[in-house]
This record gives structure tokens, C-alpha cells and sequence, in this order.
């Protein structure tokens, strides 16, 4: 996205003005209302054993947190894990390579551009029980099985390519043509400007993308549901267990994904610092 | 040997040889660039669009569904009063939402851009408000049920400080909590667009504002307001077609007082009534787009993204 | 892409020539029916306001833009189709488009690589042009390190170790400060005579085109007005246009039409015998060595004289004095009537 950059703040340098400590306050009140139902999460995963999804808290455990790994009767946590993060691998590759390729393309206007955007845009908005709906129905009349890697990597890549696309669209817009003109200057082919320079310079941009599309689908459940087949990816598994049997497990899930969450920013965010450090100590500054 | 004008100019003319290295025009490369993702987009959204609005005109029974054109499945839809209720009901839903998402994104996209000095504490609370999101939305909107319950986290707080003596019985399985979950939903699709247009505004405007003796309301409504229009439009397009489009939400926190289009749908779905389950969607479908492009004719979206 | 080979650089008739080019965006003429010949080993300055078409000139001789009628010679060679690679030119871009992943040693080094030098040989290489342009201590530095100037000089270096039969500039002293403009200046000169090659070198600073060219080309709206040898122009424009452009001088109306007059060779005195004009004194700027006093007339048209401070504090003038402006026949130089 677009954080960092130059400092739009008002009177910087000056006091701060009644209106930021207001907002501030907002921001917080937010914050709060974000991440309540998260505590409500993280403390009822600590349930006791024989305590349900609602409080009062019935003693605490461990036990919904080691049932996770069990696969249970009712769903397979593990197992749907692994399918999750597959897929949104696969998901995530697939939609860089495509939206960059798309934003690239996408910097002249040619026949059929306005037609391209639009239905990109349509299939972002399209609610998404309908899209796969549409793509079951159309497996279903060509007699094709519905599958993790076929029909459910379709339905996501409608929703997580429009999101590259116009992620895309931001980070090429940024970039200079000059870069590619000087590197043709000095006598690169049309692939080696791609590779040695386009591609570079946008990578954090196309890194963006890649972690973007991974967790969009990673996360998603409307989509897919009408075409996973036999095999549900976590979200849906969970899905199921809310219909059969609430318990929680849920919460314990919850618990562990903000944990995994935080600790994936956390390491990355140390080694951005680890590496900008090294790169200010090997360059005397001007 | 004097050399006259038209022979060089034939000479000219005769050396110049064009090179095998140009042989892809600028327009075929673009469009061999965009084509993985025009495939997709066709195969994938188009066609099955059209296959289901085909398949709207179908006949059916208990047995299954034949090819036909008839308009049963969508006089029965729009005829029946349950229709109108639902769109009302998620219609409603759906202006609530975007108007409470819209303020507090505004808000909040606002204190990110133009209250926050430094990059590095943007960034960090930025990651804060998108944490959450890494959490499936299912687990967040059942993790509800617990705090706003009889017995629930809420009522126990406001209890305790003495607020109230009885628990509140409206804030769960209302169209309350509802509203509520759409908005811990959703309020950071209207977040981020927005902040993405704020961001590109030039900080010297609103110097310049300040400057001819804008207070800061009128630099809002006058500079920054229109200036972010692309990602009101965004957030809002986003946030309604979210809302439009959900099934789970409304099933989960409603109680069962209201029903949302789409879980309308998905139980004809599941019983394999495709034909009058295609209509539904073909209605939705033409409802949301025009909705859509109203908003989208108020900004010129695509001339934003696409400078 | 060849190197400097005397051989054929004295076979060739031109270094670059340009044959009636054109180039049009949609509806609008960039460029109009050039025709340029630059010779052998010079330098040559396009000059003129912006959007004259002098940065779409040097880019269609670069090769960054199609021509969209007309031919360009380098060498009797022509390229008017050819790749920017095949031309045997090399460009400064005006922000320099250095790769800020790469850091400066790799950025000089960038077309050999392309060409599948190997990286021992080619950081050699790379290291004596670094050299050329004295910043061998920047090496391993990336370029948001550098400073304008020097980033300039890394681009330089990048540009000339194709060893080009021509480096083309786009306005390459325009983001620097005035002192290292001057510097910078002395440097292009010094490089383009060390290494025996064309400059062709865009700008819209006549003093900058004056102090540098062999052959200043004066441009507006897509047409060349003028071009010679830098005194050349400025004692004698050919137009109205490119006096005014060319700066120190007024234009007035002669007895058998315009003409232009020095403004250091116009004095403030009486109207004894010849030229004269009146007017009240509108501006006096003290500019060090000489005052520049303005008038304003019944042309309307800006009108000054240039004076040597020693005269003008021996007669000072005030804002508002009614003066007479003085000039001598000889040095009214009649203009053409072309519109360029």
C-alpha cells in the first residue's frame, strides 16, 4: 500500500492541533472495537474442558488448543490447513505473475483496454456466492468434478487478480519509464530490461501483491464454497464445524492465527530494520 | 563529384532496412501481457455469468432441470412479497453500513495520513488494524456471539461499572449485531482506498489552503473531500457489494429475524433448484451493477487508476 | 555498437544528419521538416523555449522515439529504424534514470553486462571510467547516496563506456545549482574534446549553449531559426525571435525594418546625431560588473541598455528619469522576417 512517503501532517513541527488527539481517540476507540471480539477469542480458546463458546469461563485449558491437531470426526484441522495454505500459495504465484504481467500491459491503451477494466472490476464486486456459483454450474454442464486446484483456485483467482491488478496499477504508475529507456540505451534486449531492471525495481510492489493474494485467499470462504469438492480448505472446514458442532476449537484456531500473524510482522519487520542498518553502515554518509 | 540533393534522398531512402529486433508492435506486446488475465477473467466470470443467466430461463422439478425459455422462475421471484422484503432488509443493511464505514474510514484514514508524522508509526498501525484480518472472518463474526450475549463479555462490563442492572437483550440477534459485525467487517476496505487517495494529495494544497484562510473544516470539505473522491467511490463500491453479497453474517447474528438475498439463494442451491436460483442471482447481479456504475459514474474510476 | 574509429568517422560526411524529420503526437507537429547537419568531433547545443521540439529531436536521434517521416544519418548510416543499441549513440537522461538497485559500479558496468561481458572484466572496465569522471571512491555506493552532481557524473560514466560515436543530453545541468552548473560545464567541455566525439546537447540556457557549443541550433515550434557558431548568433540573429531568445538585445524599428542592437552597445546620453529612442527608465539592476537599466517606451516592447558600472555610477539614472537611448548605425543589425 501506500505507507510511507512524505508527511502530509499538519504544522509539523508545530503543536498538534485539537482535531489530532480527537481522531486519536477514534482510532483507539477502533483499535478497541477491532480487536474486542479478538480478546473475546483469545481468552475463550483458554476455555476449560467442559465450558462451551459463551462465557462464563468453565475453569481454564489447553485441551481445545491439542484438539486442533486431532483430526476429530467432524472436521480435520490439519488436514484443511495444509490444503489452505497450498492453495493460497499457488493462488498467490499465480496472481503476481498475472497482475504484473496485466499492469504492465496496461501502461499504453489499446483496443479492448476499457472492456478488460471493467470486467475486472465487475468481477471484484460480483458477490461471491454467485461467482461460484456460476463456475459450479459450469463444471457441473461439462461434467467435471469440482476440486481444490481447479475449480476452487478459479473462484479465488476472480476475486484476488482484480485486487493485484489494480495493486499493480498503483506501483507501475510510480515508476519511471526512464529506468527502461536507459537501460535499452545501453543495449538491453527486451527481456534483460524486464529482468535486470523492470522487475527489480517494482519488486516490493510485486512482493506486496504476493502477500496480498496469499492472505485474501488464505482467508476466503464465499467463493469457494460451492466448488471445493470434497476436500475443504480451512475457512470452510471451520465453516462446517459452526454447523455441527460449535465448540472451542474455533476460538483456539483464532488464537493461534493472530499468534502466527504477528509473529510473521514481527520477524519481518526485523529484518527490513536488520537489513537498513547494514545498508547505512557500509555507505558514509554524504 | 558533386553530390545532388535527390541522389542522397534516393540513397537515403534505399539504405533504410528495418531491423528483426522491432517485429512486436507496442500493442501486440500490451495485449500479449493482459491476455493470461483476459483468459481467466473470460473463462472463469464471464462465461459462467452467462451460463447462469441462460440457465435462469430453465425449467425445473423435483428431478431435475431442462433447457427452456420461460419466465417463470422470475415472475415467481418478483412477484412473491418475501422478494421485496429481503431487498429491503439487505438494501437497508447495506446504506447503514456504508454510511457508518464511510465515517469512521474517513476518519480514520484521515488521523493515518494527515495526523501521524511518521512513516514508521503508520506502517505499525496500519499492521495493527489489518492483523485482525488474518483471523477468517468466520471465527471473527462468531467470536461476537459471546461478547454481546445475556451472559456475554458486554453486558458483563457494563454490569459491573453499573451502567445498566439488566443485560441488554437488543444486542445480539438484531439487526444490531448485525450491523455491527458488517462493520468490524468491513470498515478497512473503506480504509485503506481511502487513505490510498489521500495520500497522493499534494501537501502544499492544503498549505496553500490554510494559507488563503481555510479553516481546517472548510480544507476538508473544499480540498481534501473532492480530492479523495476515488477512494470514497472505491470503499463504497467494495463495502455495498460485501454487504450485498454476504450469507453468512445475517444467518449467524440475526437470529433468524432477517434473511439476507444471497442465504436465499444458496438454500435453493442446495436443494438443486438451479433455474429460480439463477434468477435470484441474475436480479441481484443487474441490482448491484447499477448500483455500481451510479456510483462509478460520480467518479471516473478507472481514469484514477489508470493514469 | 563500434568504436570511435577514426577511419570511418573521416569517411563519414557527418557525424549526425538529420533529413527532413518530422515527428507528430496525433494532431500535433513536434517537430517540422529538420534538417541538421552536425559535423565531425563539435559540439552542438539545441536550443529554445520548452515544447520547441528539441527534446523530441534528440530523442528520435537516440532512438527513445519513432520518427514519424524523415531520416537520421550517424555516421552515413541510417538508422532511422534501428534500435537505440544499434545506433552507436549513447543518452544522459535528465534525471539521470540510474538504477537505484544497482550500485554505481554496477550501473556503469550495466551494458557490458548486457552484452555477456564477464563481471571480473567488466567491473575493470568500469572502474577506469569511474575514473574518467573522478568518482572512483564511489564504486559500491547506490545512487540515492549521491548527491545531483555526482549521480550526473555516474551517468556520464554509464553513457561513455559504450565508447558512442555520439552522447546525447537532455538537459543535463538544469537540477544543479548555479556554482556546480558552472563546473559541470567546464567538465562536458573538457570530456568532449578529450574523447574526440559529437555532443549533442539539449537545453533552454543560452548562456549555457554559448559558453559550450561549437554550433548552437536555435529552435521554435519544431523549426530550426538559426544555427552557427555561438557568436555567430548572437551578433547576428536571424530573426526577431531568436534575438529576443538569445537575450542582450533589443529589438527596435529601423528605417527599413526590424532591426536588433546590442544591449551593451546602446548607451544612455543625448540624441545628437543617429539612432535614438525615449523612454523612462523603468528598472536599474545592478548586476556586479555592469547595470542593466530597462526602459519603458512607446513600444511597449522590453527595451535596455547594458552599461559598465564605472559609467553608469559616473551618470546614475533613477526609476522614472526620462533618458534617451543611444546606439550607432553600425551596430543595427537588420532582422529577417521570418515568424521562427
Amino acid at each position: 500500500m501506500m505507507v510511507g512517503g512524505r508527511s502530509h501532517a499538519a504544522g509539523a513541527g508545530r503543536g498538534r492541533p485539537w482535531t489530532f488527539y480527537a481522531l486519536a481517540g477514534l482510532f483507539g476507540l477502533f483499535l478497541l472495537f477491532l480487536y474486542g471480539p479478538m480478546l473475546v477469542i483469545y481468552l475463550l480458546s483458554f476455555q476449560g474442558p467442559n465450558g462451551g463458546v459463551t462465557f462464563p469461563m468453565v475453569g481454564t485449558s489447553l485441551v481445545w488448543f491439542a484438539d486442533i491437531v486431532k483430526p476429530g470426526q467432524m472436521a480435520n484441522i490439519p488436514a484443511s490447513f495444509q490444503r489452505s495454505i497450498a492453495l493460497a500459495t499457488v493462488v498467490s504465484l499465480v496472481t503476481v505473475v498475472i497482475s504484473v504481467a496485466a499492469g504492465l500491459g496496461f501502461r499504453r491503451r489499446f483496443a479492448g483496454s476499457g472492456v478488460l477494466f471493467y470486467l475486472a472490476v465487475a468481477s471484484l464486486v460480483m458477490p461471491s456466492l454467485l461467482v461460484g456459483f456460476g463456475i459450479g454450474l459450469g463444471f457441473r454442464v461439462l461434467g467435471l468434478d469440482a476440486s481444490l486446484f481447479t475449480s476452487a483456485l478459479g473462484a479465488q483467482l476472480t476475486w484476488t487478480l482484480p485486487f493485484g491488478m489494480f495493486a499493480m496499477f498503483a506501483v507501475v504508475n510510480r515508476f519511471d519509464r526512464s529506468y527502461e529507456e536507459a537501460a535499452s540505451d545501453l543495449g538491453a534486449s527486451a527481456w534483460q530490461r524486464l529482468i535486470y531492471v523492470t522487475l527489480p525495481i517494482l519488486m516490493p510492489g510485486i512482493i506486496g501483491v504476493g502477500m496480498g493474494a496469499f492472505t485474501l485467499s488464505y482467508d476466503e470462504y464465499a467463493r469457494t464454497t460451492l466448488v471445493i469438492g470434497t476436500r475443504n480448505t480451512l475457512p470452510l472446514e471451520i465453516y462446517a464445524l459452526i454447523s455441527s458442532a460449535t465448540s472451542p476449537t474455533l476460538f483456539a484456531i483464532g488464537t493461534v492465527t493472530t499468534a502466527v500473524s504477528f509473529m510473521i510482522i514481527g520477524v519481518t519487520l526485523w529484518a527490513i530494520y536488520r537489513i537498513q542498518r547494514r545498508r547505512a553502515a557500509s555507505a558514509p554518509s554524504l | 563529384m558533386t553530390i545532388s540533393a535527390e541522389s542522397i534522398t534516393i540513397w537515403v531512402r534505399q539504405r533504410r532496412c528495418v531491423l528483426p529486433s522491432w517485429h512486436f508492435s507496442p500493442r501486440a506486446v500490451s495485449w500479449l501481457q493482459v491476455s493470461p488475465l483476459a483468459l481467466i477473467l473470460v473463462v472463469l466470470f464471464a462465461l459462467p455469468t452467462v451460463l447462469f443467466v441462460v440457465v435462469s430461463f430453465f425449467d425445473y422439478d423435483r428431478t431435475g432441470i431442462y433447457p427452456a425459455f420461460i419466465l417463470d422462475n422470475y415472475r415467481e421471484l418478483l412477484t412473491t412479497p418475501a422478494t421485496i422484503r429481503v431487498y429491503v432488509s439487505s438494501l437497508s443493511f447495506g446504506v447503514t453500513v456504508w454510511a457508518i464505514t464511510l465515517l469512521l474510514g474517513f476518519s480514520i484514514a484521515h488521523f493515518l495520513i494527515f495526523h501521524v508524522r511518521s512513516a514508521a508509526v503508520r506502517t505499525v498501525l496500519f499492521l495493527l488494524c489489518a492483523v485482525p484480518f488474518w483471523t477468517s472472518g468466520i471465527i471473527r463474526t462468531i467470536a461476537w456471539i459471546p461478547f454481546l450475549g445475556r451472559n456475554g463479555a458486554f453486558n458483563q462490563i457494563v454490569m459491573h461499572a453499573g451502567i445498566t442492572s439488566q443485560p441488554l437483550d437488543f444486542l445480539l440477534f438484531s439487526n444490531f449485531a448485525v450491523i455491527v459485525t458488517y462493520v468490524n467487517l468491513f470498515t478497512l476496505l473503506m480504509v485503506g482506498p481511502i487513505a490510498n487517495s489521500m495520500s497522493k494529495i499534494d501537501p502544499a494544497l492544503i498549505e496553500a489552503a490554510r494559507d488563503a484562510g481555510a479553516s481546517r473544516w472548510q480544507t476538508m470539505v473544499e480540498v481534501i473531500i473532492p480530492l479523495s473522491k476515488t477512494g470514497i467511490a472505491l470503499g463504497s463500491i467494495l463495502v455495498f457489494t460485501q454487504v450485498m453479497g454476504d450469507f453468512f453474517v445475517v444467518k449467524q447474528m440475526s437470529g433468524g429475524q432477517s434473511a439476507s438475498i444471497v442465504s436465499a439463494l444458496s438454500n435453493e442451491i442446495q436443494a438443486m433448484e438451479y433455474p429460480p436460483a439463477s434468477a435470484s442471482a441474475v436480479v441481484l447481479v443487474t441490482f448491484v451493477a447499477i448500483m455500481v456504475a451510479c456510483m462509478m459514474r460520480v467518479v471516473d474510476v478507472r481514469k484514477e487508476l489508470v493514469k | 555498437m563500434g568504436r570511435s574509429d577514426e577511419a570511418g568517422s573521416a569517411a563519414a560526411r557527418f557525424d549526425v544528419e538529420l533529413v527532413a524529420v518530422t515527428k507528430r503526437f496525433g494532431t500535433v507537429v513536434a517537430v517540422d521538416g529538420l534538417s541538421l547537419r552536425v559535423p565531425h568531433r563539435s559540439y552542438c547545443c539545441l536550443l529554445g523555449p520548452s515544447g520547441c521540439g528539441k527534446t523530441s529531436t534528440l530523442r528520435m536521434i537516440a532512438g527513445h522515439e519513432a520518427v514519424s517521416d524523415g531520416d537520421i544519418l550517424i555516421w552515413d548510416r541510417n538508422v532511422t529504424d534501428f534500435p537505440p543499441l544499434r545506433r552507436g549513440t549513447a543518452m544522459m537522461f535528465q534525471n539521470y534514470a540510474l538504477f537505484p538497485h544497482k550500485s554505481c559500479i554496477d550501473n556503469v558496468a550495466f551494458s557490458l553486462k548486457m552484452r555477456g561481458v564477464r563481471k571480473a572484466e567488466r567491473h575493470a572496465r568500469a572502474h577506469k571510467f569511474l575514473t574518467l569522471v573522478q568518482m572512483e571512491g564511489f564504486a559500491e555506493r547506490l545512487p540515492g547516496q549521491l548527491s545531483g552532481g555526482q549521480q550526473q557524473r555516474i551517468a556520464l560514466a554509464r553513457a561513455l563506456i559504450n565508447q558512442p560515436q555520439v552522447l546525447l543530453l537532455d538537459e543535463p545541468l538544469s537540477a544543479l545549482d548555479t556554482f556546480l552548473r558552472v563546473q559541470m560545464r567546464t567538465e562536458l567541455r573538457r570530456l568532449q574534446r578529450d574523447l574526440g566525439i559529437t555532443f549533442i546537447h539539449v537545453t533552454h540556457a543560452q548562456d549555457e549553449a554559448m559558453a559550450l557549443a561549437d554550433l548552437v541550433v536555435v529552435m521554435d515550434n519544431g523549426r530550426i531559426c538559426q544555427m552557427g557558431a555561438p557568436h555567430e548568433v548572437f551578433d547576428r540573429p536571424a530573426s526577431a525571435f531568436v534575438a529576443r531568445f538569445i537575450g542582450g538585445h533589443n529589438v527596435l524599428p529601423g528605417p527599413r525594418g526590424p532591426i536588433a542592437v546590442r544591449a551593451d552597445r546602446c548607451r544612455l546620453g543625448s540624441a545628437s546625431s543617429g539612432s535614438y529612442l525615449r523612454g523612462h527608465v523603468s528598472t536599474v539592476e545592478y548586476q556586479g560588473t555592469v547595470v542593466r537599466v530597462a526602459l519603458a517606451t512607446e513600444l511597449g516592447e522590453p527595451v535596455s541598455a547594458i552599461v559598465p558600472d564605472h559609467a553608469f555610477f559616473a551618470n546614475p539614472v533613477n526609476p522614472g528619469e526620462y533618458v534617451t537611448l543611444v546606439w550607432s548605425e553600425s551596430d543595427a543589425h537588420p532582422l529577417g522576417a521570418t515568424v521562427c
